[in-house]
């Protein structure tokens, strides 16, 4: 959920198109319990709330909403949408990594243990697991806590997955731990500071490591670079590609559209992100409309 | 208005204490519609797809997202942002047209159970009659004509602000439906009793007051427009006190209906908008912050009513202890 909607980049014909429709859980509304708030290294917070019927049925890649206004307060007027980085359907838990940016944030880092924060959930589509033997993630920041469930799941069903999280720093890389814990066969930690988070190097050191048995999936989160790094993966393996995109949001559930990725779908308007996303399928295709180029950098 | 001795419904005794929490009457009538109670969400700020996480039938009346004639795609990205005591938004109205909101959309409005209320736009005079004439033969309770949205190339706001151009269109739609019309009214005026009586004096059954003010907010490290459009509309409880006031010169100006709309939040607020003049109240960017918002107002309005001495929550509408100003 911390990638810019790359389709507002004309330079190329890569697109977003949406992933067939899935089931999807029904979403639940309500404060729930604060059952942990701690800090994560220099930068980010982990959350832990008591969300049972959240817990049991996200799908990789679903966000949740977080109300970071009070009971009986009403500002921050917009509700912070966040992925699930974690969950434990039989402790009824879920977990949630945040850096504090703006204001919102701020607020929600506030929140204490036995408070009741507001949460909506789960929300969005979730990525499009199949049967891949071989599947690459790739995250940047805290956008590989999109990713670090398909890990997860992927080892419940006792398939392979390759994790690559990026960080400037070594004390920001997220999910290093839960991927070698909890599901990736291989996991690369990348940084800024020594360099191996440059995308030319990541590229030399995954084609040598496995142009031998190349994935079959990509999925990415939480860089332009990134994204274009799988581009060119994607293209020399026959990969497919999928990506979660972030924006600002309102309702969550696709009814305010304010949320349109910016990406222009012919005549039709852009993509939704929480509706028809966060995960989009990111294809080689048509070229995108004039009119889409000018419009999104989707930040949030 | 009703005298202090009343039936309390759920204890079936007579009383002339105020009822106990819960056992207010909450229905209001509407422009020839009775409501099971006076809230109903802002459009464009609610959807069916909110069915899941609360009963939708416990709403006095569902609004829809404005209809246009035509498919429109709305405005680029950035199209919402979090501002002072509320939100900024340049959705820009995207719009499936009105013939497949018709076949699509509607139906699904239609399954909540309440009144539904089709609020209809254009950016053209003729495009509301064509929506109008689209929607006529459904299964509508009213329409809400959107005379004042910030966010539109055209039209919107500039018909909002003229009582001439409010009165054609009210007139040109109420020709050709069979149903009551609201008229969505712009705060953006500097007498909005003149634009209300305008709409009334045209056939409105209710006015609406009001829509989103004009507002921007700027990244000052870009400095750029938050929004992608540059402005858009700013909405939450920081225009509370703005609507307020306008919803109270509004009911003082004419006689039917005002629907307050702007900042509501809470029970609370409604009250203080019933009291002002309002006859019912809509609520709009509050969903956002808690999709289930209007569930709890619903909830508390009952206890707050007997809180406020009154058994019917229609006894507080404009109340206001104040010598109205003149009109
Ligand atoms: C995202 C968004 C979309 C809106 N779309 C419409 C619309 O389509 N038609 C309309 O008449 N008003 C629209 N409005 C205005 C609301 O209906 C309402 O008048 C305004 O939000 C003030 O109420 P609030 O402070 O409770 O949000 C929109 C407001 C928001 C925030
Ligand atoms: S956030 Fe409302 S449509 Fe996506």
């Amino acid at each position: 959920m911390t990638a810019q909607p790359a389709a507002a980049n004309p330079r190329e014909t890569w697109r977003l198109v949406k992933l067939p429709r899935n089931q999807r859980p029904a979403p639940t509304a309500g404060p729930v319990r604060v059952l942990a708030h701690e800090r994560l290294g220099d930068r980010y917070m982990a959350l832990t709330l008591e969300a049972p019927a959240i817990a049991a049925s996200a799908q990789p890649g679903q966000f949740v909403m977080l109300t970071a206004a009070r009971a009986h307060e009403n500002a921050p007027a917009l509700p912070r949408p966040m992925a699930v980085y974690s969950r434990d359907p039989a402790g009824g838990t879920i977990e949630i990594l945040y850096g504090v940016i703006g204001e919102g944030t701020r607020q929600l880092a506030g929140f204490a243990p036995g408070e009741q924060m507001y949460v909506v959930g789960p929300l969005g589509r979730c990525f499009e697991m199949g049967d891949s033997p071989s599947v690459l993630l790739v995250g940047r920041g805290i956008g590989t806590c999109s990713l670090t469930t398909v890990a997860e799941e992927r080892a419940r069903r006792g398939l392979q997955t390759i994790a690559v999280t990026s960080a400037r720093t070594p004390g920001a890389v997220i999910g290093a731990d839960f991927y070698r814990d909890r599901g990736a066969s291989v996991v690369y930690a990348v940084t800024d500071e020594d360099g191996s988070s440059a995308p030319d190097s990541l590229f030399d050191v995954l084609t040598r490591d496995w142009d031998h048995a190349p994935p079959d999936a990509i999925m990415t989160c939480g860089s332009d670079r990134l994204t274009r790094l799988c581009e060119r993966l994607g293209a020399r393996w026959g990969a497919d590609l999928q990506v979660s995109v972030e924006a600002h949001m309102a309702c969550g559930l696709g009814y305010c559209h304010g949320c349109a990725s910016g990406a222009r779908s012919e005549g039709d308007e852009s993509p939704l992100i929480c509706q028809d996303g966060p995960v989009f399928s990111w294809q080689r295709g048509a070229d995108l409309s004039p009119a889409a180029a000018g419009g999104a950098d989707g930040q949030a | 208005m009703e005298t202090g001795l009343v039936v309390d419904k759920d204890a079936g005794a007579l009383a002339d204490t105020p009822p106990g929490p819960g056992a207010a009457d909450l229905s209001i009538e509407l422009g020839g519609l009775l409501l099971t109670n006076p809230v109903m969400p802002a459009s464009g700020c609610f959807g069916p797809e909110l069915a899941p996480l609360f009963p939708l039938a416990a709403l006095g009346a569902v609004v829809t997202k404005t209809v246009f004639a035509e498919h429109r795609a709305g405005n680029p990205a950035h199209r919402l942002t979090e501002t002072s005591y509320g939100m900024l938004n340049s959705v820009g109205i995207p719009s499936p047209g009105s013939e497949s909101f018709r076949n699509g959309l509607l139906r699904r409005y239609q399954e909540s159970g309440t009144h539904v209320v089709v609020s209809i736009g254009g950016l053209l005079t003729p495009e509301y009659y064509t929506v109008a004439e689209d929607l006529a033969e459904e299964d509508i309770a009213a329409f809400e004509v959107n005379v004042s949205c910030p966010n539109l190339e055209r039209g919107g706001l500039a018909i909002g602000t003229s009582p001439e151009r409010v009165a054609e269109v009210v007139a040109g739609v109420l020709e050709r439906v069979s149903r009551p019309v609201f008229v969505k009214l712009t705060p953006t005026v500097s007498a909005i009793g003149a634009v209300a009586r305008a709409a009334e004096d045209a056939g409105a059954a209710a006015v609406t007051v009001a829509n989103s003010f004009s507002g921007m907010s700027v990244n000052i490290h870009s400095r750029a427009s938050t929004l992608g459009t540059g402005a858009g509309g700013y909405t939450g409880p920081g225009i509370k006190p703005l609507a307020l006031k306008l919803v109270r010169d509004a009911a003082a100006a004419v006689d039917i209906p005002v629907i307050g709309c702007g900042g509501i939040s809470t029970a609370e607020d409604v009250a203080e908008f019933l009291i002002a003049g309002a006859t019912a109240v809509q609520v709009g960017t509050a969903t956002f912050t808690r999709p289930t918002s209007m569930a709890d107002i619903i909830r508390d309005l009952g206890p707050l009513c007997g809180r406020l001495g009154v058994s019917r929550v229609a006894e507080l509408i404009g109340t206001l202890d104040q010598e109205p100003p003149t009109r």
